[in-house]
């Protein structure tokens, strides 16, 4: 069977796959930027307390996916929900990284300027500080995700939902009927998906990206 | 929110001191000022002496160390800072606008805070953004980026001045504009004041700026010491040190000169078609340079014919009189 053929046969399998693969992707990253987006907002000033976050989050990201997810099997299970707990322990850091990084960096006039016209710290943070740094905040979301989609892949290994299954499936009988097809058709699928979200967050850079930010004179 | 008989409050500084913290010697050292409501005075000193720190001490972005801040009558540092600062117009000496407001959003913002309604806030904006000259329908809707330095200064002050406020703080208000643009920045501020009559600590770097807007000029040392508070006129007469002095620079003369115009001087005979003519209003400094252009020592205003000599002596009574004090 070539490899359109072994697609066509098991379309259903692969599609429903390749959306778990997505949404897996897609709430881990929702919660990583909620959470991620939050601890920046709130450490921002406080160096020590930034770094911490920071040095928390590079740690998480140093264990390796297979190890953090058999760690976890004891506490949460298999399936989804070990697999959500460790894609969204991986997306942290770059978010939060450039939340910081995005906060601090806005010019302090800008900011002078917000609290000597009497709006609150708390006012300027979110109304101010946080328009200006969200193209950068987002550029961390938008790493966060095309490295949870490579991740996601292996939560396979705790019976995880996505398109690892068919990858690894395939390895685990290489040379059998359809394992490098199985394969190929697993990594081809999560290339695609990953060249859609890019594709969606192209489209939300340009929507929420402050208009003032992308003019030129 | 604060007393006034005037558009202004008055200022009053007591002993007022800050030192940053890990620094040997306070940045601002026990100033002592009474700025009189509906006054402006300008600040000038070199760079590093401590005025911007003066004034956020007054709208208190720093707070100050020791000391006491009157607006008023009432004491700045018992009122919620927030509430203080929407009622003290600030401008910023980076500028400052926020990149991703539209011009008019910026302008807007402050009678936002104060819960002013819609129709309101555009119309007060509108007006605004004429006074700093800048066509409304042009400019409301772009963004600073899309505005030179000096628009973007303008934009700054039309900001500060939104929601009308009492006292307002000017760092540098006109420092990124051209020579022509500020001496028309100047001269429409001068005019609003004259109607609006608000207290305005004005900085600049730029002595004869301060001569033309202040109502008193503070000229000041490091760490904001006052070394010699009085109007305008008063200073150039009689500088109270060699340090003031060199503020004025050489000609001291002609910029009291262009304080006075040719109506406080007493003319001889009436007005002489055949000299060079002067306008009601002229400065004494116009009407010399007409002279000195024309080879006379002669020229003539609708009140009559202006002598060289006469000039002269106006500025000598100045002096006496000054000296009297
Ligand atoms: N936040 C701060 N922390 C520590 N030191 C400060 C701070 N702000 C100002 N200073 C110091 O206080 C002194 C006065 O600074 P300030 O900004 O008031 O000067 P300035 O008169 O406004 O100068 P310029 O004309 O250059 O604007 C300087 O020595 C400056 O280094
Ligand atoms: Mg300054």
């Amino acid at each position: 069977m070539s490899l359109s053929e072994y697609v066509a046969s098991r379309w259903d399998t692969l599609s429903l796959a390749a959306a778990e693969h997505a949404l897996v992707v897609a709430i881990a990253i929702g919660i990583a930027t909620l959470a991620g987006v939050g601890i920046g907002l709130v450490t921002h000033r406080v160096p020590r307390a930034s770094n911490a976050s920071l040095a928390v989050s590079a740690g998480i990201l140093t264990i390796p996916s297979l190890a953090l997810l058999t760690l976890l099997i004891p506490i949460t299970g298999l399936g989804w929900t070990s697999t959500l707990v460790a894609l969204t322990a991986y997306a942290l850091l770059p978010i939060i990284r450039n939340t910081v990084v995005g906060l601090r960096g806005v010019d302090r006039a800008t900011v002078e300027a917000g609290r000597g016209m009497g709006m609150s710290r708390v006012r300027v943070l979110m109304k101010v500080q946080l328009p200006l740094a969200w193209p950068l905040i987002l550029t961390g979301i938008r790493v966060s995700t095309q490295m949870l989609i490579g991740i996601a892949a292996i939560a396979a290994f705790v019976d995880g939902p996505g398109l690892g299954t068919q990858i690894f499936e395939g390895l685990s009988r290489l040379g059998s009927v359809n394992s490098l097809n199985a394969t190929l058709a697993g990594t081809f699928g999560i290339v695609i998906v990953a060249l859609l979200f890019d594709l969606f967050f192209s489209v939300v850079r340009h929507l929420t990206t402050p208009r003032g930010l992308r003019v030129r004179n | 929110m604060f007393e006034t008989d005037t558009g202004g409050a008055q200022i009053q500084l007591r002993a007022l001191t800050k030192q940053f913290p890990g620094q040997a010697e306070p940045a601002v050292d026990s100033v002592d000022l009474d700025i009189p409501a509906g006054e402006l005075v300008a600040f000038v000193g070199p760079s590093g002496c401590g005025k911007t720190t003066t004034m956020k001490m007054i709208n208190r972005l720093v707070e100050p160390t020791s000391g006491e801040i009157r607006i008023g009558g009432e004491d700045v540092l018992a009122l919620p800072p927030d509430e203080l600062r929407r009622h003290i117009g600030y401008v910023i000496q980076q500028i400052g606008l926020f990149p991703h407001l539209t011009i008019g959003e910026n302008v807007g913002l402050v009678p936002k805070l104060l819960g002013w309604d819609r129709p309101k806030a555009e119309a007060r904006t509108e007006d605004l953004l004429a006074l700093v000259n800048l066509e409304p329908g042009e400019y409301r809707d772009r963004y600073p980026r899309q505005l030179s330095g000096g628009q973007q200064q303008r934009v700054g002050v039309a900001r500060a001045l939104a929601a009308d406020p009492p006292v307002m703080l000017m760092d540098e208000p006109f420092g990124a504009t051209d020579p022509i643009t500020r001496e028309h920045l100047q001269n429409e501020f001068l005019k609003l004041q004259k109607d609006l009559r608000k207290t305005i600590i004005f900085v600049t770097h730029d002595f004869e700026e301060a001569i033309k807007l202040g109502d008193r000029i503070a000229v000041l040392r490091n760490q904001s010491h006052i070394a010699q508070y009085d109007t305008p006129a008063n200073i150039l007469a009689n500088p109270a040190d060699d340090y003031v002095a060199s503020f004025i620079g050489a000609d001291a003369t002609l910029k009291r000169l262009a304080l006075m115009t040719v109506d406080e001087v007493p003319t001889e005979g009436p007005p002489d078609p055949a000299l060079p003519q002067v306008e009601t209003g002229t400065s004494l400094r116009e009407a010399l340079d007409l002279m000195v252009a024309n080879g006379t020592d002669r020229c003539s205003s609708p009140a009559g014919v202006l002598s060289y000599t006469a000039l002269c002596a106006s500025i000598g009574r100045e002096e006496v009189a000054a000296g009297d004090r």
